[in-house]
C-alpha cells in the first residue's frame, strides 16, 4: 500500500520508497545512511547479513530469546516494584496480595517467574551451542576477539543465576528461605573465609532484614544493570567481531573456481592485481546471493523470536501458578529442603561427597559446592585459549577437528542434567532416595 | 544505490510471524480473561438477585461490588471472605444458603467484625478470594477453615462446629470458663480435675515430669512421630490418638491412661492446639487488667474526694482541672485557678459576676462547657451555689489564721 504524498518538495532518494507512515523520508542515500547510523535497532543490525547466520537450526535464535526474556523479566519487574514491600513484616503479605487482588496479579509475577526460569535454561543452552559449534574460535577477520566475547558471556551466565537466587529469597515464604539458607551454607564451607563470605552475603549470621534487603537491591538494581551493560558490550563485540561464527565459517570455505586462462607473460604480483594471471575466485561473503538485507529479513526474524518468546511465556503464565508456601519460618525446616533447581546439581554432589566414617564426617560441601564448581567454571571462562584447534573448527556443529572437546563438554553437561534430575525428582524427605514410583511420606498437617 | 537483493525468507516468515501475532493476540485475551474469572462474580450477582427478590431492586443496587475486605491493622489481618459471604451483616438471610447467610447475631455484638475480621474465629486464608484456597483447602496453608465438614471429618463427638473453639481460646484462655465453648470448657475442667500440673507445666507453672504445655500448639506438626498412628496424619489427630491411649502412640510414656471418653479426648486436643502463642494485642486477651493498678490508700483517698465536702465538683468532673482547696479538692493536673475564691477571681479576670460567666461563658470555658461537661440550667445553679458555699469557706478559713493570732 503506498500513497502518494501530496507536499514532496525535492524529489526522493532512488529506490527510496514512499511509505505512507514515515515520519522521515531521506532525500539521499547520505541522509539515509545518517538514518541508518542513528537509528538504534538499525544502528545495532548489520546493512547485511549472511544467508547462513540467518538459519533456524545454526543458532537456533537462542540468543535473540535470551535477550528477549530478559527484556520481559524486566518489564514484568516493573509493576512487581511497586507492589512489593522488601521488608520481613510485609513481604509475603505483599506477595500475597499480588497473587489474590492485584488486576494481573498472579499473570505478571508468573510471567516474571517462568521468564526468569527460562532464562537459565536458554542462556545454558546458548552457552552450549556455542561451545558446540565452536563460536568463540575467531575466524579470518582482523581484530577479531571472540574469546572475550564468550568470557563476557561466561560472567553474564553467572550474573542470570545469581539474578535467579537473589529473586528466589524475595517472596519470603518457606521455598524462598530454606533455598537461600541450603544456597548461602555451601559458601561458608569454604575453608578459613566460608563464614566471613556467609555474612558477607546475608548481612548477619541469620537470614533476616539484612538479607533480604540486600537480595533486593541487588536483584532490582545492581545485577539488572550489571547484566544490561555486559549485554550491551557483547551485542557490540558481536559486531565488531564479524558476527556470527558461521559468517567466518562460510567465507572461508573457499570454493575454487577455474577461471579462463588469461594470456599474460607477467607472473607478478602486478599481473593479479591486473587480472592478468590465473586467479580464483572465491564464494565470499561480498558475494551477491550470500547474503541479505537485515532490514526487513533480519528485523523480521529478531520480531518473530522476541514476539514468540513473549507469546509462548504469555500463555505458560495462564496456566502455571507460582509456588508460595507457608511464611518463612527460622524454626521450621521443610523436609527435604532444596536448593533452586540450577544448584540442585551441586547439592547432590556435596551429598554424595560427603563421606561418613563412623562418627567421622568428612563434609562434601567444600568440594562440591565450591572446588568442583570454582574449577568448571574456571575452565569454561578460559577454554577458548586452551583450545587449539585451527580457525576452520569455528562456526560449525560438530567439526570433526574438535569432536574429543565437544564430547568431553557434552558427558560433563549430561553429568550435570543427570544430577539435577536426581536432586530435583528422586530426593524426598531426609534427602533420601526415592524412586519416581515410590511414594513419598505424606507431609503431616496442623489439622 | 544498491538495489535490495533477492531474499527468500519473506514468503515463510510472514506467515510465521502473523502466525506470532495471532498466537498473541489469543494469548492477551487469556490472561485477560483468566483474571476476571473467579466465583466470586457470580456470587455477587446471585446475592444481588436475591436481595432484589426479598427486599427490592433499590436495596440491590447499592450493594458494594468488587473484591471487598475487612482491614484489622491490630492483627494484621485482610480478611476478603466477605466478597462472596455479602450477607454476613445483611439481616435477613438467616436461613439461607452459605454464602448468602446472615451472621448469628450474639456472636458479632461481642466480637465487632470491625475489631476482629474473620479468620481470627473461623481460621482460613483471609488473603484469598477463591473457594479452596480461601477455605485453606490448598497445600502450605495450615490454618484452614474450622467448619462442620471439617468437623465432620473428624467425627467429632457433639457438636461438630466445636473446632471453632480452639481460635475462641486464643484470647480466652486464662478464663476458667468461657461462655459457649462447651468443649473447651470440658477439657479445661479436665485438666483441673485430672491434675495435669501434677506432670507438666501450664503457663508458667506445674511439675516437670512431662514436657511443657504451654506453647504445645505451637509444635510443628513435622516433629510428631507419627509412626503408630494410623488414619489422618494431623497434630490434632495424634492428639485425639495420644489422650485415648497415650502408650499406644509414644512408647515408654508415664502418662497414665485416664481412659478418656472420645468427646473429652477430642476436648482436651482442641485445647492443646489452642495453646499457642498469641500474636495479638493485650486489650484482646480476656481477663488482662486494662487500669494501672492503684495502692490502698489512693483508692481510700479517692473515694474520700468523692464523699467529702467537694464531692460535688470531683463528680461533675471539675477537679480534673481545677483544685478547690478550701474544700480539700486537689486536683490531679492543676491546669486550671483554684475554684476556692472563683466567686471574686472571676469578676476581676472577666469583669462578670460569677452567675453570668456561667451562663455565657468565654475562652477555654467556654470549649469545656459544651463539650465536655454540659450542664443544664438547674445544674449551673447549683455549681454557682457550691462555688459561693467553697467561696464562704475560702473567707472563713482566711479569717481563721488572723483571729487566731
Amino acid at each position: 500500500m503506498r500513497w502518494p504524498s501530496l507536499n514532496r518538495t525535492k524529489p526522493e532518494a532512488p529506490g527510496v520508497h514512499a511509505e505512507p507512515f514515515w515520519s522521515f523520508r531521506p532525500q539521499s542515500d547520505r541522509e539515509a545512511g545518517d538514518a541508518v547510523v542513528s537509528n538504534f535497532m538499525l544502528h545495532w543490525f548489520p546493512a547485511k547479513i549472511s544467508k547462513a547466520s540467518m538459519a533456524w537450526n545454526y543458532s537456533f535464535w537462542l540468543g535473540t530469546i535470551s535477550g528477549a526474556l530478559f527484556f520481559l523479566t524486566i518489564l514484568s519487574g516493573l509493576p512487581l516494584l511497586f507492589l512489593y514491600v522488601p521488608s520481613v513484616e510485609r513481604a509475603y503479605q505483599s506477595v500475597k496480595d499480588i497473587e489474590y487482588v492485584i488486576t494481573f496479579g498472579s499473570w505478571i509475577r508468573a510471567v516474571h517467574r517462568i521468564s526468569a526460569h527460562l532464562m537459565v535454561i536458554v542462556v545454558s543452552l546458548h552457552l552450549v551451542r556455542v561451545f558446540l559449534t565452536g563460536a568463540y574460535k575467531n575466524g579470518i577477520g582482523r581484530g577479531q576477539q571472540r574469546e572475550v566475547n564468550w568470557l563476557i558471556g561466561v560472567v553474564m551466565f553467572l550474573v542470570t543465576l545469581f539474578l535467579s537466587f537473589t529473586g528466589y529469597l524475595l517472596p519470603w515464604d518457606q521455598l524462598a528461605f530454606w533455598a537461600v539458607t541450603v544456597g548461602t551454607n555451601i559458601a561458608s564451607s569454604i575453608p578459613a573465609v566460608g563464614p566471613a563470605v556467609r555474612e558477607l552475603m546475608i548481612g548477619g549470621r541469620n537470614i533476616d532484614q539484612a538479607t533480604l534487603i540486600r537480595f533486593y537491591v541487588l536483584h532490582v538494581v545492581f545485577l539488572p544493570g550489571l547484566l544490561g551493560v555486559l549485554f550491551a558490550y557483547h551485542m557490540w563485540r558481536v559486531r565488531k567481531d564479524g558476527g556470527l561464527a558461521r559468517a567466518d565459517a562460510e567465507s572461508a570455505l573457499e570454493t575454487p573456481q577455474a577461471t579462463k586462462p588469461v594470456k599474460s607473460k607477467t607472473y607478478t604480483l602486478l599481473g593479479v592485481a591486473r587480472g592478468t594471471a590465473p586467479t580464483v575466485t572465491a564464494r565470499s561473503i561480498e558475494a551477491q546471493g550470500a547474503t541479505v538485507n537485515a532490514v526487513p529479513d533480519l528485523v523480521r526474524r529478531a520480531a518473530i523470536a522476541t514476539l514468540g518468546t513473549i507469546a509462548v511465556v504469555s500463555i505458560m503464565s495462564v496456566f502455571i501458578a507460582s509456588p508460595l508456601e507457608e511464611p518463612a519460618n527460622a524454626l521450621i525446616t521443610p523436609n527435604p529442603a532444596k536448593a533452586p533447581w540450577y544448584f540442585l546439581w551441586l547439592q547432590e554432589i556435596v551429598t554424595d561427597t560427603t563421606i561418613r566414617i563412623g562418627s567421622f564426617t568428612l563434609n562434601g560441601a567444600f568440594i562440591g559446592g565450591v572446588i568442583l564448581p570454582g574449577i568448571l567454571v574456571g575452565v569454561l571462562m578460559f577454554w577458548p585459549w586452551l583450545d587449539k584447534s585451527s580457525h576452520l573448527a569455528a562456526g560449525a556443529w560438530m567439526p570433526r577437528e574438535r569432536r574429543t572437546q565437544n564430547i568431553t563438554f557434552l558427558v560433563i553437561i549430561l553429568f550435570v542434567l543427570a544430577l539435577t534430575f536426581v536432586g530435583m525428582a528422586l530426593r524426598g524427605p531426609y534427602w533420601n532416595f526415592y524412586w519416581p514410583w515410590e511414594a513419598w511420606p505424606a507431609i503431616p498437617g496442623r489439622i | 544505490m544498491e538495489q535490495r537483493t533477492s531474499s527468500p525468507y519473506p514468503r515463510i516468515d510472514r506467515l510465521v510471524m502473523a502466525i506470532v501475532g495471532v498466537v498473541l493476540v489469543l494469548g492477551t485475551v487469556l490472561f485477560m480473561w483468566s483474571d476476571r474469572a473467579h466465583d466470586w462474580r457470580y456470587y455477587q450477582m446471585e446475592f444481588r438477585q436475591m436481595v432484589a427478590g426479598q427486599f427490592g431492586e433499590d436495596k440491590a443496587a447499592i450493594l458494594p461490588s468488587g473484591v471487598q475486605q475487612i482491614w484489622v491493622a491490630e492483627l494484621s489481618r485482610a480478611d476478603r471472605c466477605v466478597t462472596c459471604h455479602q450477607a454476613v451483616s445483611y439481616p435477613g438471610f438467616e436461613s439461607a444458603e452459605q454464602p448468602y447467610r446472615t451472621h448469628p447475631k450474639l456472636p458479632l455484638q461481642q466480637h465487632p467484625v470491625e475489631d476482629y475480621g474473620c479468620t481470627s474465629c473461623h481460621g482460613g486464608q483471609g488473603w484469598a478470594i477463591d473457594t479452596a484456597a480461601a477455605h485453606g483447602e490448598v497445600a502450605h496453608w495450615e490454618e484452614p477453615l474450622l467448619s462442620r465438614s471439617l468437623g465432620e471429618s473428624y467425627t467429632l463427638a457433639g457438636n461438630k462446629n466445636a473446632l471453632m473453639q480452639m481460635n475462641c481460646n486464643t484470647c480466652h484462655r486464662y478464663d476458667r470458663q468461657t461462655p459457649g465453648a462447651t468443649a473447651i470448657n470440658l477439657a479445661k475442667s479436665l485438666v483441673n480435675e485430672k491434675g495435669c500440673r501434677a506432670c507438666h507445666v501450664i503457663n508458667g507453672f506445674g511439675g516437670t515430669i512431662g514436657p511443657d504445655l504451654t506453647d504445645v500448639g505451637e509444635k510443628p506438626p513435622e516433629q510428631y512421630e507419627f509412626g503408630r498412628l494410623s488414619g489422618q496424619r494431623t497434630a490434632f489427630a495424634w492428639h485425639v490418638a495420644h489422650f485415648k491411649d497415650p502408650r499406644a502412640l509414644s512408647e515408654g510414656t508415664v502418662m497414665p491412661n485416664f481412659n478418656f471418653s472420645t468427646e473429652q479426648a477430642q476436648s482436651l486436643a482442641m485445647l492443646m492446639l489452642s495453646w499457642r502463642r498469641a500474636d495479638v494485642p493485650a486489650r484482646y486477651v480476656s481477663g488482662t487488667p486494662r487500669v494501672d493498678p492503684r495502692s490502698a490508700e489512693e483508692l481510700a483517698a479517692e473515694a474520700a474526694l468523692k464523699t467529702g465536702p467537694g464531692g460535688w465538683f470531683v463528680q461533675t468532673g471539675c477537679f480534673v482541672c481545677h483544685s478547690i482547696s478550701a474544700l480539700g479538692v486537689k486536683s490531679p493536673a492543676q491546669i486550671g485557678p483554684d475554684l476556692s475564691n472563683a466567686v471574686e477571681d472571676v469578676q476581676s479576670r472577666f469583669g462578670v459576676t460569677i452567675d453570668a460567666f456561667l451562663a455565657n461563658p468565654t475562652g477555654t470555658m467556654s470549649v469545656v462547657l459544651s463539650r465536655q461537661i454540659i450542664l443544664t440550667p438547674e445544674q449551673k445553679q447549683e455549681a454557682v451555689a457550691k462555688l459561693r458555699e467553697a467561696f464562704a469557706e475560702y473567707q472563713r478559713q482566711r479569717a481563721a489564721p488572723a483571729t487566731g493570732k
